[in-house]
């Protein structure tokens, strides 16, 4: 059966569409850490983050060594290609900026056992952008 | 058909090299690699294993690996021929070097016998694919970065690509002024990765032996250099349904894009 040619180009977009808007169906993290079991029966939240700086597994990692020992810090969730960060934790104890500036904090090379700045900087904590909180 | 291929192939490129400079810049936090189906492919064994995602790669780019498997099984490689950067820039360059070396069709200045076109296409293209897969998979980094012409154009000096991506990309660059699609024929990972479900894909050119004046046109016109006027039905897995051959057909009705099954 004969085809008119706009198919093509009509199937392409079709299936740029599909791929795009179907991305959410296949949301799987990139890494994820537990630092504490929380006791049951307790309240925790979750702070979202965007981080500028998360970009990969390794990055991402770093990002949750940040946390690590952060008192109150449950659980560091990231999907690096979209430098997302979402961290869950104990409010009797923390709270979403005290985690923003734990990610923010200086980060220990182990290769030269220097600390470094400015590695990591989040732009938006539970979508709002860090501006207008700061603000 | 051939204004509206030119406009989607330039408003991809020009999509692409928009995300790498605002990623370059820091307006942006998504790279340019996000985009890229191959991630998903790259990606496609941690997550299918581990529920984790490769390095670098996310949702984005398996949703676009799946999709694109979905496009490749109805309209063939339509993604190289309507979408990819870098295909379109390998036809371009084809285009030039016709001219250049004042070629008849998109052969370039070498020519490589037929038989040992196909042969090369399939095993060189395979040796590659299986390459940076298994480079991929067994480190957990997207290895393959530095090589890619597409991260290396596009991701304005992105993490991974150093000297020598440049110098390699401007050799392969040379190559395929003298080897038109000479990444996409022999190289490209991608390309490998869905040629067999092209070869077998529902949208396909069928030339009317009746209509048809043997001028060899389409031959000419194809970028992929598939010999159109020689089949019944264009069945090759490298065709990229760009309509070039239909467009340069000087007669009504003797290439026609058909469904397959359908009556002839
Ligand atoms: S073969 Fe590869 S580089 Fe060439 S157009 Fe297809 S995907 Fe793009
Ligand atoms: S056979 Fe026709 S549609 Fe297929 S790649 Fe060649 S010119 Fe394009």
């Amino acid at each position: 059966m004969r085809a008119p040619a706009w198919i093509v180009p009509a199937l392409v977009v079709a299936a740029a569409a599909a791929g795009v808007g179907g991305a959410r169906l296949l949301a799987a993290p990139s890494v994820v850490r537990d630092f504490a079991a929380h006791a049951p029966g307790t309240a925790t939240r979750r702070a979202v983050f965007v981080v500028d700086g998360v970009r990969c597994v390794d990055t991402a990692e770093r990002a949750a060594g940040q946390l690590a020992g952060v008192p109150g810090a449950i659980r560091f969730t990231a999907w690096a290609a979209r430098a997302k960060v979402e961290v869950t934790y104990d409010p009797a104890v923390t709270t979403a900026e005290a985690l923003r500036e734990a990610i923010e904090g200086p980060v220990h090379d182990d290769s030269t056992g220097e600390f470094r700045f400015g590695v990591f900087a989040v732009r938006e904590v539970n979508g709002v952008e860090v501006e207008s909180i700061r603000r | 058909m051939k204004r509206l291929r030119l406009a989607m192939q330039l408003a991809v490129m020009v999509a692409a090299a928009m995300a790498g400079v605002r990623f370059a810049l820091g307006r942006s936090v998504t790279t340019v690699e996000t985009y890229c189906p191959f991630g998903g492919l790259e990606t496609a064994y941690a997550f299918f294993t581990r529920q984790r995602f490769t390095c670098a790669a996310g949702e984005t780019n398996l949703a676009l690996f799946i999709a694109l498997l979905g496009l490749t099984l109805v309209a063939r490689k339509a993604f190289c021929g309507w979408v990819c950067p870098v295909g379109a820039l390998a036809e371009w360059e084809g285009k030039l070097a016709r001219r250049l070396f004042r070629r008849p069709d998109l052969t370039g200045a070498w020519r490589v016998p037929a038989r040992a076109d196909r042969m090369l296409r399939v095993v060189l293209r395979a040796a590659v694919l299986a390459l940076v897969l298994g480079a991929t998979w067994t480190t957990g980094e997207l290895v393959f970065r530095g090589y890619d012409p597409y991260y290396v154009l596009f991701s304005a000096h992105g993490h991974d690509v150093r000297a020598w991506s440049y110098a390699l990309l401007g050799g392969l660059m040379v190559l395929g002024l003298l080897l038109p699609m000479a990444w996409c024929r022999y190289l490209c990972p991608l390309g490998a990765a869905i040629w067999p479900l092209s070869a077998g894909g529902l949208l396909r050119l069928a030339r009317d032996e009746r209509t048809c004046t043997a001028c060899g046109a389409c031959d000419r016109a194809c970028p992929q250099l598939i010999e159109v006027s020689r089949a019944g039905i264009v069945r090759s897995g490298e065709c990229t349904l760009c309509l070039e051959c239909t467009g340069a057909c000087p007669t009504d009705s003797a290439l026609e894009l058909r469904w397959a099954g359908g009556k002839p």
